[in-house]
């Protein structure tokens, strides 16, 4: 079973890298095959006899067990077009992060590569599970090693920022258990025949805790000094993957079982998202370092997200998915970039950086590229994903686009600014002459997620037409467009009718 | 077979970006150059292919549409990467070709030495092959990526020279202001998408009608394409990026600046002039934009001192030539003041590229002077580029400017008015390019200039610099000869676009503006050549460029920084940070604990992550 295999390899690669007696290197190699491994896995859902059907909605790859068999509670796996993008992202960030972590020589080796392993398990299974109680379980057991990531391998200020990211996340993990407590006792904990609830004090339990973890404004306290303080691949993993998780938790579970809600919260969601979109970027406008501009941005990355799944038509949710993978891969490579830069001149702060480019064609290259990709320059993957996701707000009602527009300018304002302040003008006074260009084995983890953009760049339509499934309008029965056992969105013929079938 | 022409015209300066990029140091500097001038030059070459294959179509038969692959796609939407030859299309690709690969060419002489030569070609073909996708796009989102890529290219080859911080920041304002027009053209693609149900453009202009209907979004729709012109063609209000950009290499100031890239603007409002006449005083508003610039920009020229200022200023003055006339519906006209525009300004840049090359980088030309005897050749080449931009007869400006003078005429009292404009502007355009010839080349060589010719060899410039001037003298000279009223109008009959007039009054008002023209010459040689009057002071205002610069800082870029610094101190630090932070320290004391739980000992991580798991396991059991 393709499910099984992508959730039990990296947590049995886990326990063998934890056990295996040998120096940080091979220790490394092996975690770093495990990834490799589980790559391979995920490509061959795309091929074979059984492989993933993206016209149809029903559940894929489903695999299920009785667990709690009294409560109904299950070990219920299996994948739709959106989560096995989202499965994808996963192993290849934490590919890279794992890679990046073995080139940077990480000490405390065999827990260090453990606990990432174990952390790729755990967003597997939450990306797939289809019992509540299996998804809380994979995502409590995915906080737990982003805490000691943080805590042991992180920066002069660490705890301060665990502690934070405790908090904020604990509050919200707990609320949500409570809320799935509640919820599954009365409507049925698995989710591919629960019984879609239209009670909006559940809805705002379960969006709470989505809401810290994407994080979306005003509940974003943790998230500057996480990015901060955590070593650049935990903090690639931490904007990369696991902020996917909380909108993989609106759209799977906020959105679909509690379509009532949903409708009559839209307004203050998306209001939430657009004033974060903008708000992020005015921040990261001003953000004096790297990791900061890069924070901030993600920060408005996740709002522009949110404003698409609260748009709620085929083109902004397409658009969302794609996005998330898009911004999944960049902010993975901006944050491995503020390593190769941090490891070079031991600061990321703007005013102490400067002239990197001279000298340095590939880490200039590098910098540019992605640079250019993550402000959206039409054209790119992240453009695209963009534009989609505006598209369909603005189908929503054109004031939800607006702010996105002026976002896309303020974009262009930050990051131009981050990488001029890192590459041009006269050299910086932390920047040393002597200061290495890019080494092959960091141009080859940077390289590839580049490349993966580049590729999404030429044929965006892979992931936005993949994503959901069409279902035909007699199969649609709620205004979520979305029955419980299955995932798909209504079809329509052009977006000038979409407004009036809606 | 005009398909695969117009697939290998886009994709030939791709594969040579490619192969400067993948191939790095083994490359020579010179073998860079050599692979980005043919790999435009391919491209050149297929743009002829097509254009001789569409010829031998039937008028009415000259479009083609292919398509590659579906490039954004869901149920509801689905918008393909296609391309869309006919006529509109093959002028801008051979222009944009065929200038472009001189350009390039006259690159391998400019930037000989130059460090980090091999990215300057990379970018420069990148450059090429951004602007063949934007006028090859057969829909509006294809035309925004060309859009979006050619001011991408435009913003890494401004801060070419990375050191320069005046360089630097030209480039990222250039960006900047071209992003605030990309943003309104993705709200007009917005409104196409709800109104109109696709972006391609056949079906969007035969159904331009219905669009119609709908007086507000037409209008806005239009409203949003004419501020993404705007920004991209450098027009007031939108403009200030221009005369920064050139801080780029000179070539670059050719070829983006001046030929193809800024001349974008009049293209969009050509290609989809079905919407803007659906919009009647959008279309007015663009006429009106045209001969704003064109006389603002017009004067702010007269008095710059630094040599490609000037060109630059004048580039924008003539595109506002160029709106005025796409605004008052004369898109034939505005398209071959386009074409010969870039012909006689190609020539003018490359030329001064010349001049600068040879005095070690100076531009102030204040410092220049007597130039005509050590660079014969190249002062017939700014002869005949600036006589060609002042519209004198049988130069290339004359048969295309004087049409747009002549075109508005015709009409009520805006237009009239556009036409006294139109008319003003012809004579500040021979002040300002005959104060530039006279300054730089009559009179005497200062010893500063001698003293930097001495030092440069002296003289002209190497090959590979004066072949391609040498070229585009040839073109600024006989390139207006494909449209002579009364006897042939080979390019608008090309183009399918007519609105000639009646051709005694094309000629009589010909006269007249060559008559102004002529006048502004004879004042700027009484100035500046005979020096029999004194060069008048310049005024405040127009030193100060009309105080656009300074408006903009105070009104945007300062609130918005201040806004961003405010809400970071104020709202960020104190509300959002500091609320957990009580939370925090509470938890800090409990944290020694934890401090001690984390002794570095991996078995106690193990031990965390079971405790936590036992205690997900133990509410379990309490729920149960």
């Amino acid at each position: 079973m393709l499910t099984t295999s992508l959730i039990a390899l990296p947590l049995a690669g886990a326990l063998a890298v934890f056990l295996l007696p040998a120096s940080k290197e091979w220790v490394g190699s092996l975690a770093l095959a495990v990834a490799l491994a589980e790559l391979g896995l995920w490509i061959t859902g795309f091929f074979g006899k059984r492989q993933f059907d993206f016209g149809s909605a029903k559940i894929q790859f489903e695999q299920k067990h009785a667990w709690i068999s009294d409560l109904g509670i299950s070990y219920h796996v299996g994948l739709f077009g959106f989560s096995l993008w989202l499965v994808g992202l996963t192993v290849v960030v934490m590919t890279a992060a794992i890679a990046y972590g073995l080139w940077a020589g990480r000490e405390r080796a065999n827990a260090y590569y453990a606990l990432m392993l174990f952390l790729t398990g755990a967003v597997v299974c939450v990306f797939t599970a289809q019992d509540l109680i299996l998804f809380y379980v994979a995502y409590e057991a995915m906080m737990i090693p982003l805490y000691v990531l943080i805590g042991v391998w992180g920066g002069a200020r660490r705890l301060q920022a665990t502690f934070k990211f405790v908090a904020y996340t604990m509050a919200g993990s707990l609320l949500m258990f409570a809320t799935i407590v509640v919820y599954g006792i009365s409507h049925g904990f698995d989710l591919t025949s629960a019984q879609q609830s239209g009670s909006v004090w559940l809805f705002l339990g379960f969006a709470a805790a989505f809401t810290v973890k994407a994080p979306l404004f005003p509940l974003h306290g943790w998230l500057a000094d996480a990015y901060r303080e955590s070593p650049p691949e935990v903090a690639a993993v931490l904007s990369g993957v696991v902020s996917k998780v909380a909108i993989f938790g609106f759209l799977r579970i906020a959105l679909t079982q509690f379509p009532g809600p949903t409708h009559d919260l839209r307004t203050l969601f998306l209001t939430l998202s657009a004033v974060g979109l903008v708000y992020g970027s005015l921040l990261a406008f001003r953000a004096p370092d790297v990791r900061g501009i890069v924070a901030y941005s993600s920060l408005a990355q996740m709002s522009l997200i949110g404003l698409g799944v609260f748009s709620q038509n085929e083109l902004s949710l397409s658009g969302s998915v794609l996005q998330m993978v898009n911004h999944g891969l960049i902010s993975t490579a901006l944050f491995l970039l503020a390593g190769v830069i941090e490891m070079r001149t031991h600061t990321g702060a703007l005013a102490r950086l400067g002239g990197m480019a001279r000298g340095r064609p590939i880490l200039a290259s590098l910098i540019v590229s992605i640079g250019v990709i993550s402000l959206a320059v039409p054209g790119s993957n992240a453009f695209a994903g963009e534009f989609m996701i505006l598209a369909g707000a603005f189908q929503r009602g054109w004031g939800w686009a607006i702010p996105g527009l002026v976002a896309m300018v303020l974009a262009a304002m930050y990051m131009l600014r981050l990488i001029s302040a890192v590459l041009h003008r006269e050299l910086g006074e932390s920047v040393t002459k002597k200061a290495p260009d890019v080494r092959p084995a960091e141009l080859c983890v940077i390289g590839a997620l580049l490349a993966a953009m580049l590729a999404l760049s030429v044929w965006p339509a892979a992931i936005s037409k993949r994503s959901f499934a069409c279902l035909d309008q007699t199969q649609t029965t709620s205004a979520s467009s979305s029955t419980p056992a299955q995932f798909g969105l209504a079809c329509v013929p052009s977006p000038s009718s979409t407004e009036q079938t809606r | 077979m005009i398909a695969a022409a117009a697939w290998v015209c886009l994709l030939a300066p791709l594969v040579g970006v490619l192969a400067i990029a993948l191939s790095g140091n083994r490359l020579s500097r010179r073998a860079a150059g050599y692979l980005a001038t043919s790999s435009t030059a391919v491209a050149f070459a297929a743009a002829i292919v097509a254009f001789a294959l569409t010829l031998s179509h039937a008028a009415g038969n000259r479009r083609t549409t292919t398509t590659a692959f579906s490039w954004i796609e869901t149920h509801a939407l689905n918008v393909k990467l296609d391309l869309f030859v006919d006529p509109l299309s093959l002028v801008m690709m051979l222009v944009v070709s065929g200038v472009g690969t001189l350009i390039v060419a006259y690159s391998i002489g400019y930037m000989d030495g130059e460090d980090e030569e091999r990215r300057y070609f990379a970018y420069i073909a990148f450059f090429v092959f951004s602007m063949l996708l934007l006028v090859e796009a057969a829909n509006f989102l294809v035309l925004l990526v060309g859009w979006g890529l050619v001011g991408l290219s435009s913003y890494l080859l401004i801060g070419f020279w990375q050191d320069r911080p005046s360089a630097i920041a030209a480039a990222k304002k250039a960006f900047v202001m071209n992003a605030i027009g990309d943003a309104a053209m993705v709200l007009a693609i917005f409104l196409l998408i709800q109104h109109a149900g696709t972006l391609d453009f056949v079906p969007v202009f035969a159904n331009a009608g219905l669009l119609g209907m709908n007086t507000w979004v037409v209008n806005i729709i239009a409203a949003s394409l004419l501020v993404g012109a705007v920004a991209k063609s450098a027009q007031i209000p939108l403009h200030t990026w221009l005369p920064d950009a050139m801080e780029g290499p000179t070539p670059v100031s050719a070829l983006i600046h001046a030929a193809t890239m800024v001349t974008a603007g009049v293209y969009l409002i050509v290609r989809t002039h079905p919407l803007f006449e659906q919009a009647p005083h959008v279309q007015q508003t663009v006429a009106g934009i045209g001969a704003v610039t064109l006389l603002a920009t017009g004067a702010i020229a007269l008095v710059q001192t630094d040599i490609k200022r000037v060109i630059a200023y004048s580039t924008m003055s003539q595109i506002g030539y160029m709106f005025l006339a796409a605004g008052i519906g004369a898109y034939g006209a505005a398209m071959f003041h386009l074409v010969t525009h870039a012909f006689f300004k190609a020539l003018l840049f490359l030329a001064a590229g010349v001049v600068i090359h040879a005095l070690g980088g100076e531009q102030d030309m204040r410092k220049m002077g007597g130039l005509r005897k050590r660079m014969p050749r190249t002062f017939i080449a700014m002869l005949i580029g600036a006589g060609a931009l002042a519209g004198l007869p049988p130069l290339a400006g004359f048969f295309s400017k004087d049409a747009i003078v002549a075109l508005a005429f015709s009409g009520g009292v805006y237009d009239k008015m556009l036409f006294a404009a139109a008319l003003v502007g012809v004579l500040l355009t021979a002040l300002y390019s005959f104060r530039m010839l006279f300054l730089v080349f009559s009179g005497e060589e200062s010893k500063e200039t001698h003293k930097q010719l001495a030092k440069h060899r002296g003289g002209e410039g190497p090959g590979w610099m004066m072949w391609p001037v040498a070229v585009l003298a040839l073109l600024a000279l006989v390139g207006g000869w494909l449209q002579i009223p009364g006897a042939w109008h080979l390019f608008s009959d090309f183009l399918g676009r007519g609105g000639s007039l009646a051709v005694t009054r094309e000629w009589l008002l010909s006269a007249v503006s060559v008559a102004v023209a002529l006048g502004g010459v004879w004042i700027t040689w009484t100035i500046y050549s005979a020096r029999t009057q004194k060069a008048p002071r310049a005024p405040k205002a127009l030193v100060e460029k009309l105080y656009f610069d300074r408006a903009y800082d105070l009104l945007f870029y300062r609130p918005a920084v201040l806004l961003a610094h405010r809400l970071a101190s104020l709202f960020e630090q104190q509300v959002i940070e500091r609320s957990v932070e009580e939370v925090g320290t509470g938890a800090l004391r409990g944290g020694r604990v934890a401090a001690a739980i984390q002794n570095g000992l991996a078995r106690s991580y193990v031990l965390l992550v079971a405790a936590g798991a036992s205690l997900v396991l133990l509410l379990f059991l309490i729920f149960r």
